[in-house]
């Protein structure tokens, strides 16, 4: 599939509705006996209240005209233990379903979080990021209403009209047949813009969506939009973002507002026929319909499309749910690529031989990246990879930690083939420093502390010594407290790339895999540097990716990967004897005194 | 001024739909009553008198009112529902374009999840109060003053009596909307934290993966989901107690009017007939008072959100254009620094920059990380003000200057790349969206981009996806240089753009940019030595100050940091190169 991008629609198939719904019940499921008895404490609630008019009859019809006071009290006072009963139904009500709603919420969420954990770089490559984080927090928020309230509102209204429908049965059969066959016309009503209805809020979900991925990409680009005085047109491109946006919800909410009133317009007409019917069966020869009945059946006609008209509301907060929720399910669905192999072992502390034999690999079909690749590291080397840049040097490193899995072939460490084991615990014996160094919000601290969650203080202030970051962070107003955040705050690329350096060692790993690591570091701090990681590096086996070559020089060995293939492969004076492509590149460096 | 009245100045433009909807509203309450009285008189008439021949007109009457008030319905929620959309879109708008002002300060203290929920969720309740709550509200009140002003005309002794619970209804409505206040807030703010760390979550992914954290993330992630969960919950606990309250106050007009109200015709102060009106009028007084707790809950709500997004909106940014600044379309180059300092947060960045670049030259500054290099191509640019000090073009201080025309002839490639989700002709175009093929390809050939583009599957629209992850390193600097080739800038600025390309591709870079087609002045920042070597003036910095000046010969004679460097980074010079060099 082809990357997506903000302006983009995501496709979906148009799967079936209750799928969608079952889903939703799972995780309704064990709130079930909770949720009953809050329906029932709510009928009887609302048949008590159903009871007020009687009183307020009576109270007219007999103790008014008898002069009865005591009578009159006694209602009042029923009324206000109905009330009570009423007041405390409620109560219990939103205490117990905002408990269950929320709850129901925060599972969902949890489910749709831990999920993306596992799922591939893939994933997160393939789309602005905005759109997988809308579907976590803004479409999971969304459904929190109909979860709430929709439901318990559903079945009490269910209930009322199958005792409403009772009652009509044992008055009059025939006038209640005439009643209910309102119903399947307003069934053909929904089918008939049922499909167009879900269309218009899987499309507002979608527009939705875009315009997230917009907002999050022009607060991460800032830098570059006001450097490219790109203001206007992304203030265009926003307002067509948001435009689509208005006018989508605009097209969608208008289906929902054409519910109320087709509800009620074919109550009307159900209405009128019983009328017309119930006039001539009256008039009939031989009537058995009762002028009494008929006037009482009228009365509860508008009993019986109240909730029918509730319900219906229900049904569009359904429909709008439904294009939120096929959206989480399908992430909760997303398939896994990389995953623990069935019975996959614990990775045992790993002493450092990394072996490729006969890999090949492409990030897609008919892309070979890497192709029929084989090596040998002994445990305790340092092993350079040079080669021009997208020459697939950080693809190989990528495959040691087991990112992607290989085409065909087999990775092994310490003889143990990687795809055997469980990626906790072989990545967890890795340090792996890339070339974008990401900072998480919160103190730096914090930040290099990520690599080893038990690390102490000290632990973290000796990390950041080794890769020489303590003077720089000494030098900041809170030292190791101050914040950061996720475009770096004031710190300079070098800056960034020595705490992620730190954050690494910190890790302790057994395999250090140093991606560009240092390429915005300066060359006296390198230096540095060097010389503390020269003591770290000891006992641990490291790959080190860098285009200064003057970082690799003194590499065990140094491979140069080029069109799939290791091309040369040997130490820095092997290599420079064999006058090949290293050698090429090495002296290319020096080109330039020429030049001069 | 003050967040409401911000609020109410996007109403405004609004207020022919909301007089419209309003009238509709108050159209469909006097229409409601009219099919209840065809319904009797079919009764009455009909069903009861045997006058059939009349029943057809009736149900005409019927049919047509109820289409009447359908259509009519469909129609103010469709004119509610547009004003909320247009309040929403120019909301969106106005603080979208407030966060393109914002200077990079701004941009270093806030976190993204935050800025974010202010544009989604915190919109959201705004557009819920504009599309419904103010009409409830309305709609409500209405009812409330036209059965209170119609039990008044039956009776007045009654009617001043029901009145008694508007006090405590009153006095509810306060306390709940103080109490329910700070909860709100509280939701907004988990909110928001919930937003950010997800973001984060999603950026960071490789971070998580590279170090195994998930375990650790979705911990991370429990304790925010936890406590959004609660903020939740704790705030209905407090609805809890206020809603159920109002519940009660509406059944006790029904016990008035059963005991006062009984009381007073067996006293004959009214009629019989005349309390049957009023339990008529009863339901009016009943469901604005069940309503009024919900009502609360939203509008305070809308008012947290309101407070959130114009607290982020009136933050002004220190960097600012002025008022009328020099437009000058062509900048020739020539740039000045006159001991400028910059300072953020006590903390000094650069101290005392002095320095002249003629139009043209070319300028390779060099230091340790952090040594301020990049803050001063952001001070040339303004993204911060200095501190003290003045940075001159043309001899213009920067800051009289139009902002956008300032930055529109800088080019600028930076050093944390930052690529947008958009085809590879899209991101180099970004600076001239309006330029052809021809030129994106002809700067993407001298960034030396013009091969692996090539190489890819879409070539030119291939996607690349947020922050360029497919790509390597040395691609994304490459396509970061061609979009700021593109530009044809007078000043050209290289924030450390070849530090992940090999070493022929920046020799082939060097030798393209001798060749612009505008002899741009320019600036290098590098590590490397061979990135900088040929420029007219080379500035070593550190710790914020310059530490040494000159051409590269100068600086080697002086045996200072620049010398140094060289040496570590060349210091065994092959002896073919000796040999065959100068």
């Amino acid at each position: 599939m082809a990357r997506n991008r903000y302006d983009v629609d995501e496709v979906l198939e148009d799967s079936f509705d209750l799928g969608q719904l079952k889903r939703l019940a799972s995780y309704i499921k064990p709130y079930g006996a909770k949720m009953a008895a809050i329906i029932i404490l709510m009928l009887t609630s609302s048949a008590l209240t159903m009871v007020v008019p009687i009183f307020i009859r009576n109270v007219m019809d007999d103790s008014i005209p008898q002069k009865d006071m005591k009578a009159i009290c006694i209602y009042g006072f029923l009324t206000l233990l109905i009330a009570l009963y009423a007041a405390f139904a409620l109560r219990m009500k939103i205490k117990t379903m905002s408990v269950i709603g929320q709850s129901i919420i925060h599972d969902i969420r949890t489910d749709i979080f831990s999920h993306l954990q596992e799922l591939p770089f893939s994933y997160y490559d393939d789309r602005p990021h905005g759109k997988i984080q809308v579907r976590v927090v803004n479409y999971v928020n969304s459904i929190s209403d109909l979860l709430s309230n929709g439901i318990v509102n559903t079945f009490t209204d269910l209930c009322n009209l199958i005792f409403i429908l009772m009652f009509m049965f044992y008055l009059d059969v025939k006038l209640t047949l005439v009643c209910i066959c309102g119903l399947p016309v307003l069934a053909v009503v929904i089918f008939v813009i049922k499909k167009k209805h879900r269309r218009a809020w899987q499309i507002q979900s979608n527009k939705q969506s875009n315009l997230n991925a917009y907002i999050a990409e022009s607060i991460n680009g800032i830098r570059v939009t006001q450097a490219f005085v790109r203001e206007r047109e992304n203030t265009g491109i926003f307002n067509q973002l948001s435009n689509k946006y208005r006018k989508s919800w605009m097209t969608a909410v208008k289906y929902n507002f054409a519910m109320g009133p087709s509800v009620d317009i074919i109550s009307m007409v159900t209405t009128s026929l019983i009328y017309i019917l119930g006039v001539r069966w009256i008039l009939a020869p031989n009537a058995e319909l009762t002028v009494g009945v008929l006037i009482a059946f009228t009365s509860y006609i508008g009993r019986f499309w109240a909730p029918i008209n509730t319900l219906a509301g229900f049904y569009n907060s359904l429909l709008t749910a439904i294009s939120y929720l096929e959206r989480i399910f399908e992430t909760i669905d997303e398939e896994v690529e990389v995953k623990d192999a069935p019975g996959a072992s614990v990775m045992p502390t790993v002493t450092g031989d990394v072996e490729f034999d006969d890999v090949t690999f492409g990030y897609e079909p008919g892309h070979t990246i890497l192709d029929h690749i084989s090596f040998q590291v002994k445990a305790g080397d340092t092993y350079a990879i040079v080669g021009p840049t997208g020459a697939g040097k950080t693809t190989v490193v990528n495959l040691i930690s087991r990112f992607y899995d290989v085409n065909s072939g087999v990775i092994r460490i310490d003889g143990i083939d990687i795809s055997k084991v469980t990626l906790k615990s072989l990545r967890s014996q890795m340090g792996i420093m890339m070339q974008d160094s990401f900072i998480f919000s919160g103190t730096i601290m914090d930040n290099i502390r990520y690599g080893n969650m038990s690390a102490t203080d000290e632990e973290v202030v000796n990390a950041a010594k080794t890769v020489c970051a303590h003077d720089f962070i000494m030098e900041m107003e809170h030292g190791y407290q101050t914040e950061v955040n996720e475009r770096g705050s004031r710190l300079s690329a070098g800056q960034r790339q020595l705490i992620s350096f730190a954050r690494a060692l910190l890790a302790d790993p057994k395999i250090l895999i140093l991606d560009e690591a240092t390429s915005s570091i300066d060359t006296e701090t390198e230096l540095v540097l060097q010389q503390g990681l020269a003591r770290l590096l000891k006992g641990r086996t490291s790959f080190i990716i860098a285009h200064r070559l003057s970082t690799i020089k003194s590499s065990d060995c140094i491979m140069y990967v080029d069109h799939g293939n290791i091309e040369e492969k040997g130490n820095h004076e092997e290599l420079m004897a064999t006058k090949g492509e290293y050698y090429k590149l090495y002296m290319s460096q020096y080109e330039f005194l020429n030049v001069g | 001024m003050s967040a409401m009245k911000w609020f109410l100045s996007f109403l405004k433009k609004y207020r022919g739909h909301m007089i419209l909807g309003l009238i509709l509203t108050i159209a469909i309450s006097v229409l409601s009553t009219v099919n209840p009285y065809i319904s009797g008189l079919i009764v009455d008439q009909v069903i009861r008198k045997g006058e059939v021949s009349k029943l057809m007109p009736l149900i005409g009457c019927l049919l047509g009112t109820t289409i009447i008030i359908g259509i009519i319905r469909f129609f103010y929620q469709v004119v509610f529902e547009t004003a909320s959309q247009g309040v929403l879109y120019d909301m969106r708008d106005k603080v979208y374009r407030k966060l393109l002002e914002e200077d990079f300060s701004f941009y270093n203290k806030k976190r993204t999840g935050d800025l974010m929920s202010r544009q989604t969720g915190d919109m959201d309740a705004i557009r819920h109060f504009v599309a419904y709550v103010i009409y409830s509200i309305c709609q409500n009140a209405l009812m409330l003053v036209f059965a209170l002003f119609m039990i008044f005309t039956v009776n007045v002794k009654l009617a001043l009596c029901m009145l008694v619970v508007l006090p405590f209804t009153a006095m509810c409505t306060i306390k709940q909307s103080k109490e329910v206040h700070p909860a709100f807030q509280r939701n907004r703010n988990c909110f928001s934290s919930l937003n950010t760390l997800v973001q984060e979550n999603v950026s960071g992914n490789r971070v998580v993966k590279a170090f195994a954290k998930e375990e650790y993330e979705i911990s991370k992630f429990e304790k925010e989901n936890d406590k959004f969960y609660d903020a939740q919950v704790s705030a209905s606990r407090i609805w809890m107690q206020y809603v159920p309250i109002f519940e009660v106050l509406s059944y006790v007009l029904t016990i008035i009017l059963i005991c006062y109200g009984g009381y007073m015709v067996i006293q004959g102060e009214i009629t019989l007939g005349q309390l049957v009106t009023v339990n008529g009028y009863l339901w009016m007084l009943n469901v604005p008072l069940r309503m009024a707790g919900w009502l609360v809950n939203d509008t305070i709500n809308f008012v947290t959100s309101v407070d959130k997004i114009y607290h982020t909106y009136k933050e002004e940014p220190e960097v600012k254009q002025p008022v009328s600044g020099v437009v000058k379309k062509q900048l020739q180059g020539e740039i000045e620094f006159k001991n400028v300092s910059y300072r953020a947060d006590d903390e000094d960045i650069v101290t005392d920059i002095d320095f002249k670049v003629e139009p043209g030259q070319t300028v390779g500054i060099i230091g340790s990380t952090g040594a301020g290099k990049s803050t001063i191509m952001n001070l040339l640019c303004r993204f911060y003000d200095t501190t003290e000090g003045d940075v001159l073009v043309d001899g213009i201080n920067v800051k009289d200057m139009d902002l956008y025309r300032l930055r529109d002839n800088i080019g600028i490639a930076m050093q944390d790349v930052f690529l947008f989700s958009d085809t590879i002709e899209g991101n180099i175009a970004y600076g001239r969206p309006e330029s052809t093929f021809e030129d994106v390809k002809k700067a993407a050939i001298m960034a030396d981009a013009n091969h692996f583009i090539m190489g890819l599957p879409e070539k030119y629209d291939t996607i690349v996806g947020e922050r360029g992850v497919g790509l390597s390193g040395g691609q994304k600097q490459r396509i970061s240089l061609a979009r700021a080739l593109l530009k044809n800038p007078s000043i050209l600025i290289l924030d450390d753009t070849t530090s992940a390309v090999d070493m022929e591709t920046e020799s082939y870079i060097q030798e393209q940019l001798k060749h612009l087609p505008k002899n741009s002045t320019k600036f290098v920042i590098a590590y490397r030595i061979s990135s900088i070597k040929d420029a007219d003036m080379i500035l070593v910095m550190d710790h914020g100050r310059i530490i040494e000046r000159g051409t590269h010969e100068e600086l080697v004679a002086a045996h200072g940091y620049y010398a140094n460097a060289f040496h570590h980074q060349y210091g065994e010079i092959p002896e073919e190169i000796k040999r065959g060099g100068k």
